[in-house]
């Protein structure tokens, strides 16, 4: 495809800006358009702006005026931040979702939807896998909310892409991102003064480095491919271990406990867990990421291991420039 | 990393478990003169620490380092609590994929880790098996880290596929929780090999299939009762009452030092049927029904070799 038009929703993000700095950068994307309500993280160039809330369904002129030929869904949120109640997150990453959809049904231009999903669908289970499959989602019951939000949104493009056979749909599920210019949940945890742990678990834990995290949506731009796409970083780290590398000591509670003390350390401030990162902190997750390497062809740069080393690294440097 | 650095990794690994295993008789005898060799070994590891970039267990969550570290613990399981005597382990291909499918016995994989002494002590070339542990365990504080740590995985085919298909050493207890919930009269009678999934997953990943008969492991708890209620409340597949459990409380744990046997038998090839064979049932309930009359003759065999269970 020469001469590609994409938007970008989402484009606010700090991944979301980095991407669209990355496609203005290069000469095969003739447009880039980015949607959000929020002023980009970086300084944006060409990429033309709509200043809009995804859920307005008056952006669906916008959308076909600006004639792309893809769109990269970027605006699923992972949780509830501070200032963002779990319904509001619902409603931006479903009705969001569903109303993108009934937007791009309306621009006849379009060919791929790439879709920044999560790895959260497959829950964080006792008994899974060690490594998920993409065929892998109806294993376990969905547990938690986010776990059914996300399950609904990948059904809304699987029937999308059923009834657009021209239209390629990837679906990227994403392991918790890290690095050092990320915000995350788990950066944020591992930043604590110590880590709540469960007494006597040590899960795998799989993330996925912002660079790798990055590429690996290029990749999927470039070719994309029908379907599911597991993304994450190559191997696993045990939590205990991850912790010990951030330099933490680590805080084990008894799993009974785990809940509430967690829940009175919010409202002393602290950061809140969601059921879905309580859920990974007991049990933990692991993806297969053979379909990313062979078909979408992006090979992660960064290890587990070797993503959290790299955010260790610059937040080291980050508390030196503080001091 | 360059192309010769993961052979010259691998080399390295192979002159170490060389080493390991020439060290481990004599220092049976005399432990405390092997100062020396001991020494030499600890910089070698120390050598290959730093080479891997201090990697401490896999993508599985192996730690080879603590399975060392426990396995004197092992050992003396081994030598002197269960004596333990092995025929047949030079049958266990030296390298690439295979599944081991064993007899089961005991909720604790008790029977698992001595096979992995096994083949740590008698096979020429050692190797540390990777093996299919009941998901239950894994729901379980410190003991689901620990089998994790000393080469368990959660019996999910999946699991068994990925690990042989990276050339891994794999065993499985295809009798499952049938097995370790056996009543005590029923021992070493080999319940139902389930649907034959170890077989169909042998077929996909082209390994051959080593029967393994381990005698003693199913005196190790005689299960004279069971209490569903119980077992209910624990959320376990079955609560077993034994001689010792649960009237000795934690002390009904220790298990009963009967005297083991395990055969490794000749291995059942696989490949030249190719893995599209895996969906043909006839033969995958052929092949089970091979591998469990293997275990079952070999397991009698021994019983009568091995004499009384307990003296």
């Amino acid at each position: 495809m020469a001469g590609r038009r994409v938007l970008i929703t989402g484009v606010g993000s700090y991944l979301g800006s980095l991407l669209a700095g990355r496609l203005e950068r290069d000469p095969e994307f003739e447009a880039v358009v980015g949607l959000d309500t929020r002023e980009p993280r970086q300084p944006l160039g060409r990429t033309e702006l709509i200043r809009a809330d995804i859920r307005d369904p008056g952006i669906a002129p916008l959308i076909a005026r600006a004639e792309v030929d893809t769109v990269v869904h970027n605006s699923i949120v992972r949780q509830p931040g501070p200032g963002m109640s779990s319904r509001a997150m619902h409603d931006i990453n479903v009705i969001g979702s569903l109303q993108l959809l009934a937007e791009c049904g309306q621009s006849p231009s379009i060919r791929a939807i790439v879709i920044r999903g999560s790895a959260g669908i497959y829950g964080a289970e006792p008994h899974a896998p060690q490594f998920f499959g993409e065929e892998m989602t109806r294993l376990f019951p969905l547990r938690t909310r986010f776990q059914r939000d996300v399950a609904e949104i990948e059904n809304y493009f699987e029937t999308y892409s059923r009834r657009h056979p021209d239209v390629t749909c990837t679906m990227l599920r994403y392991q918790p991102a890290i690095g050092p210019s990320l915000d995350t949940q788990i950066t944020r945890y591992l930043a604590q003064p110590a880590c709540p742990t469960y007494l006597g678990f040590d899960p795998r834990i799989q993330l996925v480095h912002e660079d790798d995290a990055l590429d690996a949506l290029v990749a999927a731009i470039r070719r994309p491919v029908r379907g599911a796409v597991n993304v994450a970083a190559s191997g696993t780290i045990g939590l205990a271990r991850m912790i010990r590398a951030a330099g933490r000591p680590l805080l084990p509670i008894a799993g009974p406990l785990f809940g509430p003390l967690t829940g009175a350390g919010r409202r002393l401030g602290l950061d809140s867990y969601s059921d879905d990162f309580r859920r990974l902190l007991r049990y933990g997750r692991g993806v297969d990421i053979a379909r990313l390497e062979r078909e979408v062809g992006h090979r992660p740069r960064y290890s587990t291991t070797e993503a959290v080393e790299d955010w260790v690294a610059g937040s080291r440097a980050g508390e030196r420039t503080a001091a | 990393m360059s192309v010769s650095a993961p052979a010259a990794l691998a080399f390295m690994r192979r002159l170490r478990e060389g080493l390991d295993s020439g060290l481990d008789l004599p220092e049976a005898l005399t432990r405390g003169a092997a100062a020396l060799p001991r020494e030499a070994r600890d910089t070698l590891e120390h050598v290959l620490r730093r080479l891997e970039g201090d990697h401490e267990d896999d993508e599985w969550g192996f730690d080879e380092d603590f399975s060392d570290l426990v396995e004197p613990f092992f050992g003396f399981l081994y030598d002197r609590w269960w004596r333990v005597r092995v025929e047949g382990a030079h049958r266990v291909p030296a390298h690439g994929r295979a599944l081991l499918a064993s007899n089961h016995a005991g909720i604790l994989p008790w029977d698992a880790t001595m096979i992995s002494v096994a083949l740590l002590r008698e096979h020429p070339l050692p190797r540390h098996p990777r093996f299919l542990v009941l998901n239950w365990a894994f729901d379980l504080p410190w003991i689901s880290v620990f089998i994790r740590k000393v080469g368990g995985v959660v019996a999910s085919p999946y699991n068994a596929l990925r690990l042989l298909e990276q050339d891994q050493l794999v065993a499985v207890f295809p009798e499952g929780v049938k097995g370790t919930g056996k009543p005590f009269a029923e021992r070493y009678r080999l319940q139902r090999f389930g649907r034959g999934g170890f077989v169909e997953i042998a077929l996909r990943a082209g390994a051959p299939i080593v029967p393994v008969a381990v005698v003693g492991s199913e005196e190790i708890y005689p299960k004279i009762a069971d209490v569903p209620a119980l077992a209910r409340l624990v959320g376990a597949p079955f609560f077993p009452v034994t001689p010792t459990f649960p009237w000795l409380g934690p002390l009904g744990v220790v298990p009963l030092p009967s005297r083991w046997r395990i055969e490794f038998c000749e291995p059942i090839q696989t490949t030249h049927h190719g893995p599209d064979a895996a969906g043909d049932r006839g033969l995958v309930l052929e092949l089970t029904e091979q591998v469990r009359d293997t275990v079952q003759q070999a397991l009698y065999a021994n019983l009568v070799r091995r004499g009384s269970a307990f003296v």
